[in-house]
């Protein structure tokens, strides 16, 4: 650990220092004040991660400075990693806006503290190129998570969720560290560059080699499996979300799916070449389940954060076939642009994804007060006449999440279909093959979005078509308030301009490969 | 004063701007100023868009230049690289990448000026004609945003803009035409419009997607390396046309516009919705036919010429469409008695002229489609503002039966109509004279080669005499005869206010002046354009400017001989009926006037009944079949989710044991399923 280090993890520092501050201070000042504190660092984080590296995705070729910054260990610095670190400030900016009024038996320092410290971890995540660094990344996310699980309310509905999700987050972790056992078994390093060299080379080829890594790749999909709520390892989605609050729902459907899809990226894609065939199958299948099951429940949910924790598994569907769109890309030729396309859609979407629930979540808790949440849908009845803007916004991320144009989710699912439409590797002897795979997970993916628009409409429907069932308080407070209209106006951008986010998305797959490829050009002969 | 690139996004910006203002402001604060912002911007836009004309025309076109083309790109819509589709003709695979780009040539630059201008006479008349309205904002707020959104339509450079903002307008007429949606006739034509634009629509999206694959490109213009459908590259080598696009493909690209062309500017058969949206205030029936909405198709259609030019058959579609179109709305608007009705009629009418000249598919067609467009806007504004004063005066009654002579109640609304029902008749010296004059004679261009074009150009000129009569009944029946005012209205009949004669005094004047004024220097202008400059369209030698003498004397003939019949029936009828002269013989003229209501009776027989039987049908398939298929559609996920919820048990063991299960399976699969 050098100097150079910490200047690269000063986001990172920056972000625990200020929840240590907030613990710390908190003992002595009670109050619900914590969260001016928690953007301040949140901001200076931002910052920070704009001074150390200079870097921005546009304009072109504006990544001069990070070459200068090559360092080998365990920290990746690439535009990948500045692209999740970006995100997770701006959904951590997002929920510690929505936690500025959080209910009477929430020590509010201690929540937005901890709060912050999963962000920190999803930022870690970003950067990890390093097994034990990427596990710690993890559960930095994952054991806040269940501190903030049990603090959201004081009933037994929240502690049950607590419980399930320690569990099972708890085996999931097991199960992953159990496939890390074996990639480390194979290669003998934890470096994931070294690992990619090593399985490039070719060494595993040997007696067991090949089925130990296939064990580590089936074991860390299961593992991650659950980070990104992938059937059949989503079980706890539903319950988990039923019984906490509404910010702590939208903590759970954003972060964990952040730092799944990194690790996955890190893990599978790139440093497990080799293994491709397998994973594009093991992808498409998960892909396939979890799309369909997630949409398919949601409609007969009654509880709004029910129905959304299955409308997130459902995206974890949809996000999955970016991957898979990636890694079969990546089995023919390395630098194609399909993969770079595939994963490149897959970090687009997570941001379209992460805006508008973090945006949905935040609307949910600005219509409840602190003590009394929105819980069901008959909650919503009414609320386009009685909290026109709050219920607008909803609408707005309803659409935007059902992929309607021309709001962000409509250029997120196009990216991803148009991803798999794009498989057609040009060498190789089962190519047909593969263009039906992926034709028919384009198709399985469409119809599902015709689904999940059944569910959304129902939720704008019930909000404008149905008279009021009870009195909605309108109480979230003012931070809430903030953080949708961020959200709402973050939406409507996304879907009026993506096109260099869309293009930033797509910088940022191609710098996780030493040599980044330069895509083709389209030309009219 | 003004670059060329600012104007071109001034000329939106500010509709737009003025809607979102009075839409946030205008229930709270504006109120009864709400038409403050909005007529300020459109005259805004309305200067501008004569600033950019003036702009475009001093230009001219380089060497190395197909026609004048500005195009200014604002930002990357969409980005996503590689998704395009590898075919035979584009070797390499394209981005898909639409590009935010406004465009600047001759047809856009005839367009915006007409579009803005005739708008902000509309504002101005509603200022009067809405006074009082408890919608009066909301009223401003969305003609904003239909003006915003036919500019848009208009400078666009790229198809999926295109087809955003045609699918804009068509929410804004919904929105329009429902204004008053606590009618419930209102409401279902505001329904209807939109219903039948979706079959339009449908159509043009398809035609979309095969630009797309053919092209790789939804560009207009050339971007860098790639090269727009209508780009300079594609229309300096039109050759480069027929090898792009082959066989039924060239076929289908024009017919498929043709539908998306048919649904927007009413032609049959999905001319149904127009003379319904007559139930929106009068300002927005102007609006909508006169210059923005209908003309949305013809200028599609005359912005993708070169696609049309590739296949004759195309062309003849076109043309046999709009022929047979304006000669059946001709036959429909005889006997009409709802005033605007007759409009309505009429404006179906006209746009078939106009899409019968474009499937001439010569430049001599096409311009003539154009001029006509540009004469037509300003009449027909005229007609339906005078139609609207009158309404306005006559307590909303528009049936022209219950009243008459309306002549000496409202002079400046009588003289004013008398000047547009002559235009649109075609006398001469009036626009529709000279645009109507250059329609028939480009068909009578294409007659000489015999074939189907013998019989549309006999059906012009027969259009030509219907339309001179239902106008002039129509001009008879309520200004002329004796004074009728309805009931209701007691003796409260008067002119309309100062802001609403203004209008129509302005558009008179342009009325009799735009055709003569205009008559060659337009032509001259728009075949500038780039997709009418290729050699592909002009042909070898451009455009000719000679007068037809022979077709101006038949059209005046058959124009005079209409206005004369209609004299003769609906003047000679009410003295009949009035006085019982002695000059008249009651019976013929009974007789007559039965005959009138004998056509009502074969048009109820011929077109209504048939289509109520199919409607029957329809409804019945759709009913039994179509719904069946839907709702089981609709079944069948939440049959799995019923069967599939049993399974979330909330029992933490079995979720645990689940995920183990779940992995076990995936591992044996991978032990049985030898890959990788």
């Amino acid at each position: 650990m050098s100097l150079d280090a910490i200047k690269i993890l000063t986001p990172e520092l920056i972000v625990i220092l200020t929840a240590t501050l907030i613990y710390v201070l908190g003992a002595f000042l009670p109050g619900r004040h914590w969260g001016r504190v928690a953007m301040l660092g949140l901001i200076g984080a931002a910052i920070a991660l704009y001074c150390t590296y200079e870097y921005r995705f546009w304009p072109e070729g504006a990544q001069a400075p990070l070459a200068s910054v090559e360092i080998k260990g365990p920290i990746a610095v690439d535009l990948f990693g500045q692209y999740i670190r970006w995100l997770a400030l701006l959904v951590g900016s997002l929920f510690v806006l929505t936690a500025q009024r959080p209910s009477s038996s929430t020590p509010a320092a201690e929540m937005v503290g901890t709060l912050l410290m999963s962000v920190a971890g999803t930022m870690l995540v970003g950067s990890a190129r390093e097994l034990g660094l990427l596990f710690l990344g993890l559960e930095l996310v994952s054991i806040p998570t269940y501190v903030v699980l049990y603090l959201a309310r004081g009933d037994r509905a929240s502690q049950e969720s607590t419980v399930k999700y320690f569990f099972l987050s708890i085996l999931s972790s097991g199960v992953l560290l159990y496939g890390f056992t074996f990639l480390y078994g194979l290669t003998g390093t934890t470096d994931l560059v070294e690992i990619r060299q090593i399985l490039l080379a070719g060494d595993d080829t040997l007696g067991a080699g090949r089925l130990f890594g296939r064990l580590a790749l089936v074991l860390i999909f299961a593992g991650l499996g659950f980070r990104i709520t992938a059937v059949p390892f989503h079980f706890y989605a539903p319950d988990v979300f039923q019984g906490t609050s509404n910010l702590n729902a939208g903590l759970l459907s954003v972060l964990p799916k952040i730092v799944g899809f990194t690790a996955l990226v890190r893990l599978i894609a790139i440093a497990m070449p080799g293994y491709e065939v397998l994973a594009w199958r093991v992808a498409i299948v998960l892909a396939v389940l979890t799309m369909t099951l997630g949409n398919v429940l949601a409609l007969w949910q009654d509880n709004v954060r029910r129905m959304l924790a299955y409308s997130s598994i459902a995206h974890a569907g949809y996000m999955l076939i970016g991957l898979a769109v990636g890694l079969a890309a990546n089995m023919e030729d390395v630098s194609s642009v399909a993969l770079f396309q595939g994963i490149g859609s897959t970090i687009f979407y997570l941001v379209v994804y992460g805006v508008s629930t973090a945006g949905v979540f935040a609307a949910l808790t600005a219509l409840g007060e602190p003590d009394k949440q929105v819980d069901l849908l008959d909650d919503l009845a009414g609320a386009g006449k009685t909290h026109p803007f709050v219920a607008g916004c909803i609408a707005v991320f309803m659409f935007s999440l059902a992929g309607l144009p021309p709001l962000a989710g409509f250029w997120g699912k196009l990216s991803l279909f148009f991803s798999a439409l794009g498989v057609d590797a040009p060498t190789g002897g089962d190519t047909s093959d593969l263009r039906k795979w992926f034709l028919a997970l384009a198709i399985v993916a469409a119809l599902n979005a015709a689904i999940a628009a059944a569910y959304y409409l129902r939720i704008v429907g019930v909000m404008y078509f149905r008279s009021p069932l009870t009195t909605l308080a309108g109480e979230g407070g003012r931070g809430a308030r903030v953080a949708l209209t961020a959200s709402v106006v973050l939406v409507v951008l996304m879907g009026l301009a993506p096109g260099r986010l869309q293009s930033g998305a797509n910088k940022a797959a191609q710098s996780l490969l030493p040599a980044p490829a330069t895509p083709q050009v389209a030309k009219l002969p | 004063m003004f670059e060329t690139k600012s104007l071109m996004v001034l000329i939106p910006a500010l509709p737009l701007a003025a809607a979102i203002i009075v839409g946030l402001l205008g229930r709270r604060w504006l109120k009864e100023y709400s038409h403050v912002p909005v007529v300020l911007a459109l005259a805004g836009s309305c200067v501008f868009s004569l600033l950019l004309l003036k702009d475009i025309s001093n230009r001219e076109p380089d060497a190395k230049q197909v026609g004048v083309e500005v195009t200014h790109t604002l930002w990357t819509w969409a980005a996503i690289p590689a998704a395009g589709v590898t075919t035979p003709q584009i070797k390499a695979t394209p981005n898909f990448q639409i590009d935010i780009t406004l465009r600047a040539d001759p047809l856009t630059c005839m367009m915006l000026p007409m579009v803005t201008f005739i708008a902000t006479l509309v504002a101005i008349y509603a200022m009067g004609y809405m006074h009082g309205d408890p919608g009066y904002w909301r009223f401003y707020a969305y003609v904003g945003l239909f003006v915003f959104s036919m500019t848009m339509l208009v400078s666009v450079s790229n198809f999926a803009l295109l087809y955003v903002f045609w699918e804009a307008v068509g929410v804004c007429s919904y929105l329009l035409i429902g204004f008053w949606f606590e009618k419930p006739e209102a409401a279902a034509a505001g329904k209807k419009a939109f219903l039948v634009n979706r079959v339009g629509d449908f159509g043009f999206a398809f035609g979309l997607f095969l630009i797309w694959v053919s092209f790789g490109t939804l560009n207009f213009h050339d971007a860098g390396d790639v090269q727009g459908v209508l780009g300079q590259t594609l229309l300096a080598n039109p050759a480069r046309y027929a090898e792009i696009i082959t066989g039924s493909v060239a076929l289908a690209i024009p017919l498929l516009l043709m539908v998306g062309a048919c649904g927007k500017s009413a032609q049959f058969p999905l001319h149904v919705w127009l003379p319904d949206a007559m139930e929106g205030p009068t300002p927005v029936s102007a609006l909508i036919h006169a210059a923005t909405m209908v003309t949305a198709g013809v200028y599609m259609v005359t912005r993708c010429s070169p696609l049309f030019m590739l296949d004759p058959r195309a062309q003849l579609v076109v043309a046999c469409i709009g022929g047979f179109t304006a000669l059946l709305a001709g036959l429909i608007a005889l006997t009409q008695t709802d005033l605007k009705r007759v409009l309505a009629y009429s404006t179906v009418s006209q746009l078939g002229y106009m899409f019968l000249a474009l499937g001439t598919g010569s430049l001599a067609g096409i311009v003539a489609g154009m001029f006509h467009l540009f004469t037509h806007a300003f009449f027909k504004a005229l007609l339906f503002l005078g139609a609207g004063s009158v309404m306005h005066g006559m307590h909303h009654i528009i049936d022209m039966r219950r009243f008459s002579g309306l002549r000496r109640v409202m002079p400046w609304t009588c003289l004013t109509f008398l000047i547009g029902s002559l235009a649109l008749a075609g006398i001469v010296p009036l626009a529709g004279f000279w645009s109507k004059d250059q329609v028939l004679a480009a068909v009578h261009d294409r007659a000489h080669d015999g074939g189907p074009f013998v019989y549309l150009y006999y059906s012009a000129v027969l259009t030509a005499f219907l339309t001179a009569f239902y106008t002039a009944r129509a001009f008879f029946m309520t200004f002329m005869g004796p004074l009728v005012v309805p009931h209701e209205v007691g003796d409260h009949a008067h002119e309309s206010p100062p802001a609403m004669v203004f209008p129509l005094v302005v558009l008179a004047i342009c009325s009799i002046f735009v055709g003569i004024t205009f008559d060659h220097s337009l032509g001259d202008f728009i075949v500038r354009t780039p997709s009418l400059a290729c050699t592909l369209v002009a042909g070898e030698h451009g455009l000719e400017h000679h007068f037809h003498w022979d077709i101006a004397a038949i059209s005046t003939v058959v124009a005079v001989l209409g206005i004369a019949i209609a004299a003769y029936f609906y003047l000679g009828d009410r003295r009949q009926i009035n006085a019982l002269t002695r000059i008249m013989q009651g019976v013929r003229l009974y007789g007559l006037s039965n005959r009138k209501f004998f056509f009502d009776e074969i048009y109820h027989v011929l077109f209504v009944l048939p289509l109520k039987g199919l409607a029957a049908l329809s409804y019945l398939i759709d009913r039994w079949l179509v719904d069946g298929l839907v709702n089981l559609c609709g079944w069948i996920p939440r049959a799995v989710g019923a069967v599939l919820r049993n399974i979330q048990t909330g029992v933490v063991q079995f979720y645990a044991l689940a995920m183990v299960l779940g992995l076990a399976l995936l591992i044996g699969t991978l032990l049985v399923w030898k890959v990788g």
